[in-house]
């Protein structure tokens, strides 16, 4: 039986993709690696992958916070 | 509204919580210290806001606390330049007809926090204030003036805090007069409340020659600069406080309720030399100095220290003075005016961007106060710089000034002199070698006129009170181009030296030509996939060599170098990882200087440096932080660097200020910083730049470097040599990645530390690669060193390495590499 998967395409720059594979380690969600900056992965998990990705990167943005 | 959104653009000053890595070298504040020093209680104040309740608008949330839409406005705001807000928050409009005179109130009495070109803000804290008490200014002047200057009502919170803090501080003086201790102040009621406590009456000395005094009080006249020149400044300008007083009020005011302000801001100034006439004494012993002082602080009667130079017949002068043909500049002057203001000499910090001539304020001053002086630095190279500014700028024998360092330790001929030395030598408590053990024994033994603290912010408290205690001086001045520290512990400079005295904006400078002006640019890096990859996976201490190592940014920085040589730049790359500056220096064949560079081996390369037209570039870790003088250098790459540190990125900055060709049509300077993307680095990048926005500098971020993709036999530009770097950098130990474990710059002189880690790499051989055809000699000459008899024997890890080199070629790379079992055995040693 033929089994269909939904999927997406995200393209992103050489970075963010290394972020995508480090996190597909934890749960595969990548149904094809395509070249440098496209990965093809499986359309439920877009939204938890935007929020995980928005993490990491944020960790390395410095927040203008306000003082006291 | 403008006001509004820059202050809640404002960027916090202090750490994160999260990633707060302070300085290492600042973090060495002894703990009970700080339960020691006295501080008047009045210090630890903050005016605070209250809460209001006022018609809140669509976009009130975006301000929070900060909305001061309730402020109520004054009729004639426009003419008027400042706001002021409840929490002590100053803003200024830098476009403002007076705002040039606003500047200099506002630098007296408060802090700057932020100064770009059009809107400046400053905090009102109780040590600005202090300073403001402490070069003459009165309370009520100081209300008088800002609620002239303000558009708003100056809010009550602040009036509090002005007077609370005004009240007591700076009104009582302790003075050095023909080597007696005094206590003065203008307020004799102050006097008899001091009187009146036990200790201090206890300490105090009466004499039999103050027979006008009524109430046991010594009255006499108040001291003025009339007499008194301070070199360099022109003879007509005999005092500095009134010819500043009598321009400020003959200013052209350009409409009729500016004058009114102008009128103030100069006569506060007048007032004070009028008020100041009669001043009432007494007289405390010399030994007792240190407990009134003490007591006076825990009576929150702080006092200031100022000493009467020219009435000092005890001890010697000193036959020195300016050159005729030295001129200081009108900043510096300004500078000295605020030291020397009342014609006495008063403890405190000048705070001058980097090369903007720093050294040459404190020679003058040496120069106005002529007496034995003391200066202390930060290492053994600005001990010779010092010295050599000393001989350039003044007519100082050569046999007059001394240095005392781990190499040379020699006394002055003659009843007076100078003594240059650094903090760490001063302040040592280890074993000393016979000679310098005799050195502080002359050093502790004599009175000093003055002393001169270099570089006073990178000092730990501790080793200043060391400094202070031991060294007996007279007068002490403080010289920073950065006063800001991680840990905020920069206030306590404020009780061990004094106020700040001055300082000066940087953007002014620069604009007049006094310093370079510089380009800064931020450069982004892309890291590679694959670094990227491991960069993800490593811990953080690795991750930091991942991100210093990026192929990308050794492209970029190659590029860079390649581009600025080739337009005649003379350039200075920072890496504070001494395992990427090794790495960096080697692949592109450029000299170095670390921690454990020779001293031989340093002066070489920066003389290469400067004359060798082969030579145009140098790597230096953070040893050429400071106190390196480079003016021929007009350009800087900064590689890595030490996290966060603001402090670190004004100094760097520094370097290349005082270029030479900076009065050249059109001449910039170029500060680039190399950034790995969507690493850390970028989180501390942007922290570190915060102190040089707040001065008004503006980053250029580049994300692509025009024309590098053109640029043929770039290093590490094909895959497999990336790999083979990403291998090295994995293989790498990870203490590689440590940013500190080169010396720290305070313990440049102490001995042992040319042998000190002698397993790493060989330093300086590339030297003798890159330009070795230009320099005669070679480098192979004798070397000195300390170490222990193994190391002489050559039971080190030098010959550890020679014996395995054959089997570790692949690791050539990473000497040195133990087993973790040798690892235990070397850490045991």
């Amino acid at each position: 039986m033929v089994k269909a998967v939904k999927g997406v395409v995200v393209e992103c720059d050489t970075s963010v993709k290394q972020i995508i594979l480090g996190l597909n380690e934890k749960g595969q969600f990548i149904i094809e690696d395509l070249d440098d900056t496209h990965v093809f992965v499986d359309a439920s998990c877009v939204e938890q992958l935007r929020y995980d990705i928005d993490e990491i990167l944020n960790e390395n943005t410095y927040k203008v916070e306000e003082s006291k | 509204m403008t006001v509004q959104v820059e202050h809640s653009n404002r960027r916090r000053r202090d750490d994160g919580p999260i990633h707060d890595i302070g300085e290492p070298e600042d973090q060495d504040i002894d703990e009970d210290f700080s339960d020691r020093l006295i501080v008047p209680k009045h210090a630890t104040m903050d005016a605070t806001a209250q809460a209001h309740n006022f018609q809140r608008d669509s976009v009130s949330y975006i301000f929070g606390d900060h909305d001061y839409t309730w402020l109520p406005l004054k009729q004639d705001h426009e003419s008027r330049p400042l706001w002021i807000t409840e929490d002590g928050h100053i803003i200024l409009e830098g476009f403002s007809p007076i705002a040039e005179k606003a500047i200099d109130f506002l630098i007296t009495i408060a802090e700057p926090v932020s100064r770009p070109s059009h809107i400046h803000e400053y905090k009102l804290t109780p040590y600005s204030l202090y300073a403001a008490v402490s070069v003459g200014l009165e309370t009520e002047d100081i209300i008088e003036v800002l609620s002239r200057l303000s558009k708003v009502p100056v809010p009550e919170s602040i009036l509090s805090l002005i007077r609370d803090c005004t009240l007591s501080y700076g009104k009582v003086k302790l003075v050095l007069k023909h080597n007696r201790y005094f206590v003065e102040s203008s307020h004799p009621e102050m006097l008899q409340t001091l009187l009146r406590d036990p200790v201090i009456k206890e300490s105090r000395l009466v004499g039999d020659e103050d027979p006008n005094s009524a109430e046991g009080l010594i009255t006499g006249k108040a001291p003025n600069a009339k007499d008194l020149t301070i070199p360099g400044i022109k003879k007509d300008v005999q005092d500095p406080n009134k010819a500043e007083a009598t321009a400020d009020a003959a200013t052209p005011a350009t409409a009729q309720g500016d004058e009114e302000i102008f009128a103030v801001v100069g006569l506060d100034r007048d007032d004070d030399d009028g008020e100041n006439d009669d001043v009432h004494s007494f007289e405390i012993s010399s030994t007792s100095v240190e407990t009134v002082k003490k007591r006076c602080n825990e009576l929150d009667y702080p006092m200031l220290e100022e000493y009467d130079f020219r009435n000092d017949t005890l001890n010697p002068d000193l036959e020195i003075d300016l050159k005729p043909i030295t001129v200081i500049r009108p900043y510096q002057e300004k500078s000295l005016s605020k030291m020397f203001g009342n014609g006495r000499a008063r403890s405190g910090i000048i705070v001058l961007p980097c090369g903007a001539g720093k050294t040459l304020v404190g020679i003058t001053a040496a120069c106005t106060v002529k007496k034995s002086t003391l200066v202390l630095c930060t290492s053994s190279v600005s001990v010779l710089q010092w010295k050599q500014q000393f001989l350039l700028w003044s007519n100082i024998k050569p046999h007059q000034i001394a240095m005392f360092t781990s190499d040379q330790k020699e006394k002055f001929l003659g009843a007076a002199g100078i003594v240059i030395s650094t903090y760490s030598m001063v302040a040592n408590t280890r074993n000393r070698s016979h000679d310098s053990q005799k050195m502080m024994n002359f050093l502790k033994s004599r009175e000093w006129g003055f002393l001169l603290l270099d570089e006073v912010h990178v000092v730990p408290a501790n080793m200043f009170r060391k400094v202070l205690t031991t060294i007996a001086a007279h007068a002490k001045l403080g010289l920073t181009a950065t006063l800001v520290r991680e840990d905020e512990k920069i206030d306590d400079l404020n009780f061990l030296i004094g106020p700040k005295l001055y300082e000066a904006n940087w953007m002014d400078l620069a604009s007049r030509g006094h310093i370079a002006n510089v380009q800064c640019a931020e450069v982004w890096c892309p890291m590679t996939p694959a670094f990227y990859r491991e960069y993800l996976r490593e811990n953080s201490r690795k991750r930091t060599l991942l991100y210093v190592m990026n192929p990308n940014k050794f492209q970029a920085c190659q590029y860079l170098i390649r581009y600025h040589e080739e337009r005649g730049d003379k350039i200075i790359v920072f890496s504070d990882n001494v395992f990427a500056l090794v790495a960096y220096a080697r692949k592109l064949e450029k000299p170095f200087i670390y921690g454990e560079t020779s001293q031989q081996e340093r002066v070489r390369i920066l003389q290469n440096f400067q004359h060798n037209p082969k030579i145009n570039t140098i790597f230096l870790s953070k040893v050429g932080d400071t106190s390196i003088d480079l003016p021929e250098a007009t350009c800087l790459i900064q590689v890595s660097s030490h996290y966060g540190s603001r402090r670190q990125e004004a100094q760097r900055l520094g370097r290349i200020l005082r270029a030479k060709r900076r009065n050249d049509e059109g001449f910039n300077a170029f500060f680039y910083s190399l950034v790995s993307k969507d690493t850390q680095e970028m989180y501390y990048s942007t922290k570190r730049q915060q102190f040089l926005i707040d001065q008004g500098y503006a980053f250029k971020v580049i994300t692509n470097l025009d024309g590098m993709d053109q640029e043929t036999d770039l290093v590490y530009s094909t895959a497999a040599e990336q790999l083979s770097l990403l291998q090295t950098v994995l293989l790498a130990r990870e203490s590689e990645a440590d940013l500190n474990d080169d010396v720290e710059p305070d313990a440049d002189d102490l001995t042992g530390n040319t042998s000190r880690r002698s397993g790493g790499v060989g330093g300086g051989s590339v030297l003798s690669r890159a330009g070795g055809s230009s320099i005669a000699g070679g480098s192979n000459g004798a070397k000195r060193s300390v170490g222990g008899l193994k190391s002489l024997s050559g039971g080190d890890q030098m010959a550890y390495i020679e014996y395995n080199k054959a089997v570790n070629l692949k690791e050539k790379d990473k000497k040195a590499d133990h087993h973790s079992l040798f690892k235990k055995f070397y850490n045991k040693k």
